[in-house]
């Protein structure tokens, strides 16, 4: 921490002296590649922290140095414009992007190739759009005459506005990274369905993550304009949008400073090269095949191994969990109705008309042949699966139909069979995660207070799992039991009223099985909530439930006591249960 | 066939990484044989597997099989040369149908060779359409189970078949591996479920820190010898 | 009627087209998952090679050669160099990609300048079709291209070929258990997309401006065409090709060759927001 401190310091110090030094022309040049490095740091925050890719972030620039240049040519430079020219070019191409990214996003779970391909298309719409438009844009020779601000020389001080900026940002987004916001962004790259069924609405953190992002873009437009003097189509276009990313990459894209360095580093390679060798694009070509193959951190990744082995990396910022959260007190009854539930996938029928209710607490079991659709059972109450007809409701709201975050805020967990966990984030951030599921308010998720919660729950957990105080071991490098018993625990963190465990115990040897379903039987009394669990095995049932749901081939077949269902003569007929 | 058997493990080591998971273990399975890997968690059943199976390289130790050097065979030609494989996770090809799951190794799609499986698990037919990725875990597993077993291969490595599975597909599963051991094909079958290991096993071996510590031929205590060290 | 005829002819002439372009990238995307951006500088280096053989005094004909060797051999180094490492990691191919498509293209211009080449007609003159007059060269290409796409579904539909590209591509290890040489086949698979790329190149030669700057627009509508038909088969393909040379051939006569580019683009991204399936999903 203080090293990045220090070395942010004499880095900026270094800057500031680049006038005096190497002459206003290289200052000059300095500054321009400094602002397209800005625009970088906003596609860093979405490619390098939340996961997604903006492959037209030159659209949110090119809007943001229209909108500046017109406010400086209309009013001819007074400073007067320029908090009104500055906050239109930063908000509204924040806007745009949130409203961009909230369609699309809230359409299409992940970050396929398809939201970068569409934000590309867009950027190319904006070039057309900045060529017809005369009238606006100046067209296809672009908007002349745009003058600096007074007293300021673009090429002379304008460059300390720019470094002002540039530091402004850095901290700002330096800042944002570290917050609740960030790490949800973290786990959002990770693993987005998973932080969903924690109540969390992804689409929504992706959405302002792009707004923001664009924000930052635009600003960097408005510092452009008077820069250059000029602004023409394209500012907007395809091709700087790509080599935005490319500078991004190069310098790196899961730092603040990786996007600064490498449009410095291309933008002074590239001006190098131009003046001695006619085909330079070669080489910058070549370059960049070099560092998506090799540098997947860019330049800086390379600078960050060396600085870590002669510091030992640096600490990241641990919070002593010292505030306890209230538990929400006794879990109120269950009410859970399956009401004629059908599912049909093209010819197939998942489920038909499965009817059931549980109005007490306490665990239910599911059993049922491979396909009754019991796993489909589940999906359908947490938004995963359609209902084709009848409904399921909890507590009298209508849950099918519901986006899984949607579902979760309901306070209904799930757990899935294969263990889902946030890969890249240790033990510790996985706990965060969890406690704040249902319970972080929006000013929370930029305040730094939430990484000091604990609950109850949470210290009775620990002593049970031991693995759970290694909070700085990273979920990806614990072995499958583990990994389980982690998705176990963080699924009850977030003291759900309503549990939906899908084989818990699949994969785990006899003797884990058997800790795991003492801690499934011990976590549920503790909190008085309801949990329906699906399970083969007939012993880990009869260890943890009386009342068992047969299913079969999508309907109800049977439901009662253990010994009411060994007694039933279909479920005999097509289910005879036998231990591990 | 000679009196070695179909596959003979000397001293193998492997793992993932510098992580070495399996430490100098050897086995042999003989021809119409199933040999079983049983063991807790985490304790290099899977890793034996994938590195019979060429997915993993294989750091010191010989795998041999049909009497010829398989330790550093890569993985696609061992199927060719008749060694199957099963895996414990990504079980199936979800992108595609079943259809095609079952015929993507032949030129033909001919399902023939599946009848006798079909018979036992009609809803594998049933929906031969369907993407793979809709099926169950348990479902995923079968088919999974049906495509090993419809290859003509004369050895199956089969990492939990059973994972996830209702018992009584578990006991089809063990009457379809009863029935092909006597036509001649061997298996090496990672397993936990001790049921089918008492049903099918020939021979088990049970791991533990990548060390085989135990093993048993046939015999009826088998299963109360097994589940009596596992609860060590 | 002979306007009628022109008019339909030039359609399914532009819808073929289309699809020979876009077939490169309906193979290497669609079934590789390589967005390739250097899709385009293939079908430059296909128009190149016409250019160098007639330089050279050969005729049209041996451009088909020359073009394989060069798209096969550069796909070859390529898929070695770079693309194999990339496998499974969409971004990243992009990028990669990104940055082959500048060196193909500069490469180019420092062997041939920045200027236009034109290449001699082909087959110039007309012959009439349905009583209408219509271009030799384009007749014979249409013929041509309606009997490579008719032999290629014949064998596609025949052949697990397809099926065992995606089983590659969504499990490669489960795919090489099942005896698939998964190394081996992506090459095959990206050399022949690139490939076809090139001989779209020189397809279209005789009928087109030849500068090193040409792939681009071929990169986009190839990409436009996957989007709207969706990806992964023929079908698809052909679909899209119909859908986007029908909206920008007739959007163009009727407007304006820009409100017929922005219709393609609005297109587009409505397809990559509502519909990224596409048109044709396979399920």
């Amino acid at each position: 921490m203080v090293y990045t401190r220090a070395a942010s310091l004499v880095i900026l110090a270094g800057l500031a002296a680049v006038p005096a030094v190497f002459g206003m022309f290289t200052a000059y040049q300095l500054g321009l590649y400094l602002i397209y490095g800005i625009v970088g740091q906003g596609i860093a925050l979405c490619w390098g922290r939340a996961g997604f890719l903006p492959l037209g972030q030159a659209l949110f620039f090119g809007i943001g140095a229209y909108i500046a240049g017109a406010f400086l040519k209309a009013s001819d430079g007074a400073y007067i414009a320029l908090i009104p020219a500055i906050a239109t070019a930063c908000i509204v191409p924040a806007i745009l992007a949130a409203i961009v990214g909230l369609l699309v996003f809230n359409r299409q779970i992940g970050s396929g190739p398809y939201f970068s391909l569409i934000t590309l298309a867009l950027a190319m719409l904006g070039f057309q759009l900045a060529n017809s438009l005369d009238g606006i844009t100046g067209g296809f020779n672009g908007m002349t005459g745009i003058p600096a601000p007074a007293g300021i020389d673009s090429f002379g001080n304008y460059y300390f506005v720019v470094l002002g900026a540039v530091a402004v940002i850095s901290l700002a987004l330096y800042w944002l990274l570290r917050t609740p916001f960030g790490l949800l962004l973290s786990a959002t790259a990770e693993n987005e369905e998973r932080l969903q069924f924690f109540g969390f609405n992804t689409s929504g953190l992706k959405a302002a993550a792009f707004g923001i992002s664009a924000g930052v873009a635009g600003l960097a437009g408005a510092l452009y304009a008077p820069h250059q003097g000029i602004v023409t189509p394209q500012a907007v276009g395809f091709l700087l949008s790509a080599e935005l990313v490319i500078w991004t990459a190069v310098g790196g894209r899961t730092s603040l400073a990786g996007p600064l360095v490498g449009a410095v580093f291309i933008g002074f390679l590239a001006s190098e090269l131009r003046n001695t060798f006619q085909y330079w694009e070669v080489v910058i070509g070549l370059v960049f095949i070099l560092v998506v193959l090799r540098l997947p951190r860019g330049i800086v990744g390379i600078g960050e191994t060396a600085f870590k082995s002669i510091t030992g990396g640096w600490n990241k910022p641990s919070l002593p969990r010292d505030q306890k959260l209230e538990t929400s007190g006794p879990a109120l009854k269950p009410d859970l109705v399956f009401d004629e539930v059908k599912v049909t996938m093209g010819p197939v029928t998942i489920l038909d008309g499965l009817d059931f209710s549980i109005h007490q607490p306490g665990i239910h079991a599911i059993i049922g042949p491979n396909g009754a659709g019991k796993t489909s059972a589940f999906n359908v109450m947490t938004g995963r699966l359609r209902a084709t007809a009848g409904s399921v409701r909890w507590r009298g709201e209508t849950v099918n139909g519901m986006k899984p975050y949607q579902v979760a805020r309901l306070k209904v967990s799930r757990k899935f069979q294969v263990p889902s966990v946030f890969s890249g984030l240790s033990i510790d951030q996985h706990v965060d995660i969890a406690l704040w599921a249902n319970r972080i308010g929006t000013a929370d998720l930029f305040s730094m207070q939430p990484f000091r919660w604990t609950s109850d729950l949470y210290s009775i957990l620990a002593e049970r799992f031991s693995f759970l105080n290694e909070g700085d071991r990273i979920a990806g490098d614990l072995s499958l039991g583990q990994r389980q018993m982690l998705d176990f625990c963080i699924t009850y963190l977030s003291e759900p009223e309503l549990v939906l465990l899908d084989e818990p115990c699949a994969g785990l040897s006899t003797a884990e099985t058997a800790d795991m379903i003492a801690a499934i039987a011990d976590t549920n009394r503790h909190l008085g909530s309801t949990a329906i669990i699906i399970e083969h095995d007939m012993r880990v049932v009869e260890g943890l439930s009386n009342h068992v749901i047969v299913m079969h081939q999508g309907r109800l077949l049977a439901n009662g006591s253990i010994d009411e269902i060994r007694a039933n003569e279909d479920v005999q007929a097509v289910y005879s249960g036998g231990t591990k | 066939m000679s009196r070695n058997g179909v596959l003979e493990v000397q001293d193998l080591a492997g793992g993932y990484g510098e992580i070495t998971v399996v430490r100098g273990l050897s086995l042999s399975v003989k021809q119409g044989q199933a040999v079983f890997l049983t063991g807790r968690n985490g304790v290099g059943k899977s890793t034996l597997a994938k590195l019979v199976a060429g997915h993993l390289p294989a750091t010191a130790g010989t795998i041999r099989f049909d009497g010829k050097d398989f330790t550093s065979q890569p993985d696609h030609a061992r199927r060719p040369a008749g060694l199957g494989y099963a895996p414990q996770e990504s079980t199936v090809f979800d992108t595609l149908s079943i259809l095609e799951n079952l015929t993507l190794p032949y030129d033909d799609r001919d399902l023939s060779r599946y009848n006798e499986l079909f018979l036992l698990f009609p809803r594998i037919k049933d929906r031969l359409t369907q993407l793979a990725g809709t099926l169950s875990g348990g479902e995923k597993k079968i088919l999974s189970f049906c495509r090993a077993i419809g290859e003509e291969t004369r050895l199956v490595v089969m990492d939990e078949p059973s994972e996830g599975v209702q018992p009584e597909n578990i006991d089809r599963m063990g009457a379809m591996l009863e029935q092909e051991k006597t036509r001649g094909r061997s298996f090496l079958i990672v397993e936990q479920n001790l049921t089918l290991v008492e049903h099918v096993a020939d021979h088990a071996y049970l791991l533990d820190h990548g060390e085989c510590v135990f093993e048993t031929q046939r015999s009826p205590n088998m299963r109360q010898m097994l589940s009596d060290r596992l609860n060590l | 009627m002979d306007l009628f005829v022109t008019t339909g002819m030039n359609l399914i002439y532009a819808i073929a087209t289309l699809g020979l372009v876009a077939l490169g990238l309906a193979v290497v995307f669609g079934l590789l998952g390589v967005m390739n951006m250097a899709h385009g500088e293939f079908v430059m280096l296909g128009a190149y090679s016409v250019f160098v053989v007639q330089t050279a005094g050969l005729p049209f004909i041996a451009a088909v050669p020359l073009a394989l060797a060069v798209c096969a051999g550069i796909g070859v180094l390529v898929e070695w160099s770079v693309i194999r490492h990339l496998y499974r990691r969409p971004f990243d191919t992009l990028l990669a990609t990104w940055g082959i498509s500048i060196v193909i293209r500069e490469v180019v211009e420092a062997g041939f300048g920045r200027d236009f080449k034109s290449v001699d007609q082909v087959l110039p003159g007309t012959v009439s079709f349905l009583g209408a007059p219509y271009p030799a060269y384009r007749l014979v290409l249409l013929a041509a291209i309606i009997i490579f796409f008719a032999l290629l579904l014949v064998w596609y539909r025949r052949s697990n070929t397809g099926a065992r590209i995606k089983a590659m591509v969504s499990n490669p290890a489960l795919a090489a258990a099942v005896g698939i040489d998964t190394a081996r086949l992506a090459r095959l698979t990206f050399v022949f997309g690139v490939c076809t790329a090139g001989i779209a190149g020189v397809a279209l030669a005789p009928l087109v401006r030849i500068e090193p700057y040409m792939g681009i627009d071929y990169l986009l509508s190839s990409f436009f065409i996957l989007v709207v038909g969706g990806l992964g088969s023929l079908e698809g393909l052909l679909i899209g090709s119909a859908f986007i040379g029908g909206f920008d051939t007739s959007i163009s006569t009727l407007f304006s060759k820009t409100s017929g580019y922005l219709t393609v683009l609005v297109i587009s991204i409505l397809f990559l927001w509502l519909r990224p399936d596409g048109l044709y999903a396979r399920r």
